[in-house]
Formats: C-alpha cells, structure tokens, sequence
C-alpha cells in the first residue's frame, strides 16, 4: 500500500490537494468489484479518445453515476448501445483525482437480458392492471363513421401504406390525420406521447390508430412503455393497438379500446365499408317512404270510416225514432178496448156511452153491443137491477 | 345544412324520424314536416358519400428529444 505524503508544520500534518485525492482514490479501489444497474442516459465515444464515457441512471429515483470504459473493451463488447437501454456493468468505484470526482471505471457492459425486461413488463403490468387502466368496462365503442382517423405511424411505410389504402377503398369519403414519428429507440416512449397527445387534439379526430408492422421484442418496447400506456388509456378518442406481435403483446395493446392483428385490419375496424353503408341508407330511405306513406294511409282511413258515419248519421236517426214509436204504440195497443173484446167481452152502449149498470136502460129499450168483430143491435127483454 | 354535423349524427336523425313515423303517433302535418326532414338528410348522407375522395391531412411531429 503506497503511502500518500504529507507535509509538516510543527504538530500539524497537512495533505496537497492532489495527495489527499490520491488518498481517497487509493481508499476507494480498496472496494470492490461489483454490478451496477441502470439506463444508458448519455453515451460519447470517440475513435480519439482512450476511454468511452457513459451516464447511468436509476430509472426511479433519477440518481445518476458517470461511468467509463476502455474505448477497446467497448469496442470489443460490440453491443452497439444506444441511449434509454438498460444495462449491467460491472466495475469499481473510481476517483478521478485531478478533480476529485467519483465515478464508475467500468471492466465490462452487459445490456439487460429479456429476462430483466419481462420482469419490469410484468410488474409494470400488475400495477397498472390494479389501477383498472386495462378494464373491460373502461373500453369504449369506436365511432361507426368518424370524421377522421388519426394514424400514429413510423417510418415504416408498409404499415402505413397497408392503413391508408384499406381506409381509401372500404371508405373514399374518409379523412386521416398521420402523424409520423420515432417508435423506437431512445426517446420513442416520449415521442409516441407527443403524437397522441397532437392526433387527439386535432379536432376532426373521432378514432386514432396506432400502426405498427410488427417488430422484434425489444423494438416494441416502447408500446409498453407506462407514459404510452397511460397516454392510450386517457385518450380523448378510442384507440387502436395495430402493434403488431404475435406473443407478448405490448401493454398499449391492454390499455387500447380495440386491436388489430394487422394495419389492413385496423383499416376495417374504423371506417365502415362504404357499399354497405349505402345499402343501410337507401334501405332506410324505402323505410321513410313506407313509413310516411303508411301514416298518411292511416289517416285517409280514418277520415273515410269518420265519413261514413256521419253519411249513415241521419238514417240511424230516424231508425231509433222508429222504433220508439213502435214501442209506444205497443204499448197503446196494449191499453186498447179492442185488446178486451178480443178476449170475449163486449160493450154495450146506449146512444153514444157505454152502458155500466143494469139500471141505466129499461125494459124494451134499444141497445148496440160491440164485439170484437162487428156489432149487435139488440133490445132489452129484462132488467135485473 | 347541417354542415357541420357527423355523418354518424345525420344518420341517427333520419333514423330517429323514420321510426317515429313507422310508430304513427304524430299529427299529420309534423308527419309531413318529418318526412321532408328525412328526405333532405338521406340526399345530404349520400352527398357526403359520394365523390369524395380520401382527404390526408400530415401532422408536424413534436419531437420532444430534439
């Protein structure tokens, strides 16, 4: 162990600043080796210098440690790192003594296995899954004819061109708003946010597709990012998830209101094919006119049926006088005289009043008796008062 | 008119009149003044479909690590 010097004043002892870094730097390659954990924030490498200089940070706090690595081993490594991957790294705490910084003297990088990946996916996707962000009762209709799509797509023009010409031919009368950014990579995740954030705050925008061919694991990344998720699941709009993934699908697609296996998919899933629309409307044009016309039917009915009553009114009037009368003059007939005789009594009538009392005619005198067919002129024998 | 309306909107107006006059309970002259309603939002959807073409509208991208 190589002793730092240090100067002497009477009892003091007294450290240069280049010692007392030197001290501490010793102290510190006392420790040892170890892994360290975190993202990739910064990276500069250059074929001129001697050592590659990278930033580390941990994701969730946002602590950062600077770290280097000899520019050959990092060549050697041939990981072609980019900025936003995550890594392990082996090394030791390190003192840069000219200005007594503290660093991270890296021997070697490991980026992340899919393993550690998975592992933040899954988690991420419990998490978010409590939250309720991929309910099935937060999922909502896409609208049946909007008035625009917007498209988030890539440079990927495949999956674009697949989108744009399923929309133009099952619905020519559609518009669709692209926006084209990075997907992939570092800084995707935020750049998918702005997208959507710019898509779904276009007015005309009804239904916003995310488009995507496909891609390996680590390329779709982005998509399960939690800011995309987040930003998917609070979108003004229904979303579309044509991410295209057969395994694994990325967590956007949890969030979406629908996917698509495909961007030719997708197309069918938000414009309506516009043959049967126009099949829908023309039927419901034959239903307005069966409609109207069968309304009109009804009440040309029943202005007939009230004419008719009012033509049969007066006939109908006289009938019940009719049979009032009848009524009556059964009843008259009931009461009637003739009625009695037809039974077998007579009158008999002296002059013109009937005769009541044996007391009113005498002996010899004159009498009518009427039956009730015809009449008697008789004469009295006997009075038997 | 209506310009600026959905066609999905258009649509469920001419929907919402064709079954009130398919129900009957409306007086005659509304039922007139519905079916020309109808009339004039069928010809205004069929204009919406016919003869457009796609419209494709670019949106700058934001770039926010730039």
């Amino acid at each position: 162990m190589p002793k730092v010097e240090h100067l002497v004043y009477g009892d003091r002892k007294v450290f240069t600043v280049s010692a007392f870094n030197r001290g501490i730097g010793l102290h510190l390659g006392r420790l040892p080796t170890l892994w360290v954990e975190g993202e990739v924030t910064e990276l500069r490498r250059n074929d001129a210098w001697a050592n590659v200089f990278l930033t580390l940070k941990d994701p969730t706090t946002g602590a950062t440690l600077g770290a280097t690595i000899a520019r050959r081993t990092f060549d050697r490594l041939d990981l072609d790192l980019e900025e936003g991957e995550s890594v392990h790294v082996a090394g030791r705490a390190e003192l840069y003594e000219q200005k007594a910084e503290l660093g991270f003297r890296a021997t070697t990088i490991e980026r992340i296995g899919l393993g550690g990946h998975l592992l933040a996916l899954e988690q991420l996707k419990r998490k978010l899954a409590a939250e309720g962000l991929f309910a099935a009762e937060r999922k909502r209709r896409l609208p049946r004819v909007p008035r625009a799509v917007g498209i988030l797509t890539g440079a990927d023009a495949a999956a674009r061109g697949d989108l744009v010409a399923t929309i133009g031919a099952r619905f020519p009368a559609a518009k669709v708003v692209i926006c084209e950014t990075r997907l992939q990579g570092n800084g995707a995740a935020a750049a998918i946010v702005s997208a959507i954030a710019a898509l779904t705050s276009h007015p005309e925008v009804d239904v916003l597709v995310l488009a995507r061919g496909g891609g390996s694991f680590e390329d779709l990344l982005p998509f399960s990012d939690e800011t995309v998720v987040r930003a998917v699941a609070a979108s003004r709009v229904p979303v579309v998830s044509a991410v295209g993934h057969e395994q694994d699908a990325p967590l956007c697609d949890l969030a979406a209101d629908a996917r698509a296996a495909t961007p030719t998919a997708a197309g069918a899933l938000v414009v309506p094919s516009q043959g049967e629309l126009e099949l829908a409307l023309a039927a419901t044009r034959r239903r307005l006119d069966l409609a109207a016309r069968a309304h009109l039917d009804r009440r040309r009915n029943a202005l007939e049926r009230q004419g008719e009553r009012l033509r049969r009114a007066p006939r109908l009037l006289l009938e019940r006088r009719r049979s009032a009368l009848d009524h009556t003059g059964a009843r008259l007939q009931a009461l009637s005289p003739l009625a009695t005789l037809n039974r077998g009594y007579a009158i008999v009538r002296t002059g013109s009043s009937a005769l009541r009392t044996a007391a009113g005619v005498a002996s010899g005198d004159r009498v009518d008796i009427q039956l009730a067919s015809g009449s008697l002129g008789a004469r009295v024998d006997e009075v038997r008062p | 008119m209506s310009e600026d309306r959905s066609f999905e909107d258009l649509q469920r107006e001419l929907e919402e009149i064709v079954t009130r006059l398919e129900r009957g309970d409306v007086p005659v002259d509304d039922a007139i003044a519905l079916f020309r309603r109808g009339e004039e939002l069928y010809r205004t959807c069929v204009q919406r479909l016919q003869g457009a073409e796609l419209r494709i509208e670019e949106l700058a991208p934001t770039d926010p690590g730039t």
